[in-house]
């Protein structure tokens, strides 16, 4: 009995100081970003410092690594799911005599839940890895510790331009997806399922309303957020050697994933009650 | 202590007691680095030498005790004073540690980049001047994965003295190379040293090197210093453990192998 309790404690203990780490970064990310800001822009003002700060050259290498690499997989995936999501809305709707209204139904699916959410876990499964790995070989080769000892805080060098790269990526990626996912129903319901096209257009873009667009941008910003700050504190907490690098890389997308899912479910809850259309 | 002392001494360390989960690692260690001179800490695998270094250069927070570089103490001082400590040294990690994303000369450059205000024409001429040093002109467009093991280390090297430091903290600088490229490492240890005035503090465990660039030699043993000399002094070190280490001889006061009754009794144990 002991020994169960004590596992049970040792779960528990387990679970929550790897929280704790995780808050840790939370906090250090916040602590640089500020500091960042505040130093250049209110301590001393000037250009070349600012610039200095955010990186540039380092963040648009991010960007086009997370954000334009990943679109071709991002567009497979969306217009999959928007053709399926046309077929079964179809398929069930065809049973009130309301096919027409697939285009509805797909649109605002796709931008009030499904296009963040798929972007999210394409980009958690592409990125999410990529980044735990990279980190975590980084730890493992000194290469963190050598950033230390130069001086140079790793959370602003290596954690801070990541982040930033991903919350400004993934509302991009999300409005392809919404828009790509839209045209695999269009295909699926004009040609599949015989609805007339401008029909089907005009049903589309009538159910959409602003509201669903905009909070699908704002979940997907808190994805991204949640995906970079994941991944990079699984990378950062490596250690020993390639076993743990691919302990971390699974780990990363897999909390990441779940997170994800727990922060789709209370924000769509969130606008729900707290944003009446 | 007064004042004056810590201007003959880069670097004093009091009393440091270090451990991992109960397991103590530096054990009430003191000792004296002095400026301008070639120092190198030796001692057996698991006998602190790593752990010592990462202490000195902050990576580490000891349990105890008190560590003065150029006569500060960077025990329990917040990050922004231990980055301005860090300026002052320079440090060869045991594998380099280059970024891998990064060119040979980004990487030269990548300190005076992030850390000082200077022009990117000033930035190149002084990397040219760095990889001139090391040996290695004309290898800034290399990436670190295009060049040899030892090339690595002298890239890494002349990142390290950068941003010109006092001290320089060398870990293991001849692990994994031939001895040839190792004795250029060690080469290029001496003429730093002498020609710009460099403290260096070098760990290792090859007595040939040690021998061949150290003005003071400084044994650990369990956590504690066991010895500190001179090369010559340390060749004729009577104390058996210092004797053992630098024949190299399996047998002697450390056993490898555990009596009988230690290996039965270690076998009965669990």
């Amino acid at each position: 009995m002991r020994t169960f309790f004590g596992r049970v404690g040792e779960t528990v203990f387990f679970v929550f100081s790897g929280t704790a780490r995780l808050f840790q970064l939370l906090y250090d990310v916040a602590k640089v970003t500020v500091s960042a800001f505040y130093q250049n822009l209110f301590a001393r003002p000037s250009m070349t410092a600012f610039k200095k700060a955010i990186r540039y050259p380092h963040l648009i290498h991010q960007m086009v690594l997370m954000g334009v690499d990943s679109l071709g997989i991002v567009c497979l995936v969306a217009l999959s799911v928007g053709m399926v999501l046309a077929l079964q809305a179809a398929y069930q709707l065809k049973l009130f005599g309301a096919v027409m209204y697939t285009g509805s139904l797909v649109s605002v699916a796709m931008c009030r839940e499904l296009g963040p959410l798929i972007a999210s876990i394409v980009i958690s499964g592409r990125v999410g890895a990529r980044l735990a790995a990279e980190l975590g070989t980084m730890r493992v080769n000194e290469e963190v510790d050598a950033l230390t000892t130069m001086g140079l805080n790793p959370i602003s060098y290596l954690v801070m331009p990541r982040c930033l790269a991903l919350i400004i990526m993934l509302p991009f990626l999300t409005v392809i997806t919404d828009v790509v996912g839209m045209f695999g129903g269009f295909l699926i319901g004009t040609l599949g399922v015989n609805i007339n096209p401008y029909l089907y257009l005009a049903k589309n873009f009538d159910a959409l309303v602003l509201k669903d667009i905009y909070t699908g941008l704002i979940k997907s910003g808190v994805f991204a957020f949640v995906i970079a700050l994941v991944s990079c504190h699984q990378g950062l907490c490596v250690s020993g050697g390639a076993e743990e690098v691919g302990k971390a890389t699974t780990q990363a997308v897999v909390i990441s994933i779940v997170l994800i899912i727990i922060v789709d479910c209370l924000a769509t809850a969130v606008f729900y009650y707290a944003l009446p259309a | 202590m007064d004042k004056d002392s810590f201007s003959d001494y880069a670097i004093v360390i009091k009393n440091l007691v270090k451990s991992f989960s109960g397991r103590i690692v530096l054990d009430g260690l003191n000792l004296k680095i002095p400026v301008g001179k070639i120092t190198v800490i030796m001692g057996g695998s698991g006998g602190g030498k790593s752990v010592l270094l990462r202490n000195m250069i902050g990576l580490y927070q000891p349990d105890q005790g008190e560590i003065y570089v150029d006569g500060e103490n960077i025990v329990g001082v917040g990050e922004k004073v231990m980055n301005d400590v860090r300026r002052k040294f320079g440090m060869l990690f045991q594998g380099a540690a280059l970024f891998n994303s990064l060119t040979v000369g980004e990487n030269v450059a990548l300190p005076l980049r992030e850390l000082t205000d200077l022009s990117d024409e000033i930035i190149k001429i002084i990397v040219k001047v760095k990889l001139e040093l090391v040996g290695l002109t004309g290898f800034e467009h290399f990436m670190p994965y295009q060049i040899s093991g030892g090339m690595k280390k002298r890239v890494a090297l002349a990142r390290a003295i950068a941003l010109d430091p006092k001290i320089v903290f060398y870990d293991e600088p001849g692990a994994g190379l031939d001895p040839i490229t190792a004795s250029m490492i060690d080469q290029l240890i001496l003429d730093l040293s002498r020609k710009l005035r460099i403290t260096s503090v070098v760990v290792s465990h090859e007595m040939k090197s040690a021998f061949r660039i150290a003005d003071q030699i400084i044994m650990l043993h369990k956590g504690k210093v066991l010895e500190i000399g001179t090369s010559d002094q340390i060749k004729n070190s009577k104390n058996p453990y210092v004797q053992q280490f630098i024949n190299g001889e399996p047998e002697g006061v450390i056993p490898l192998k555990q009596t009988s009754e230690a290996y039965l009794k270690g076998l009965l144990e669990t």
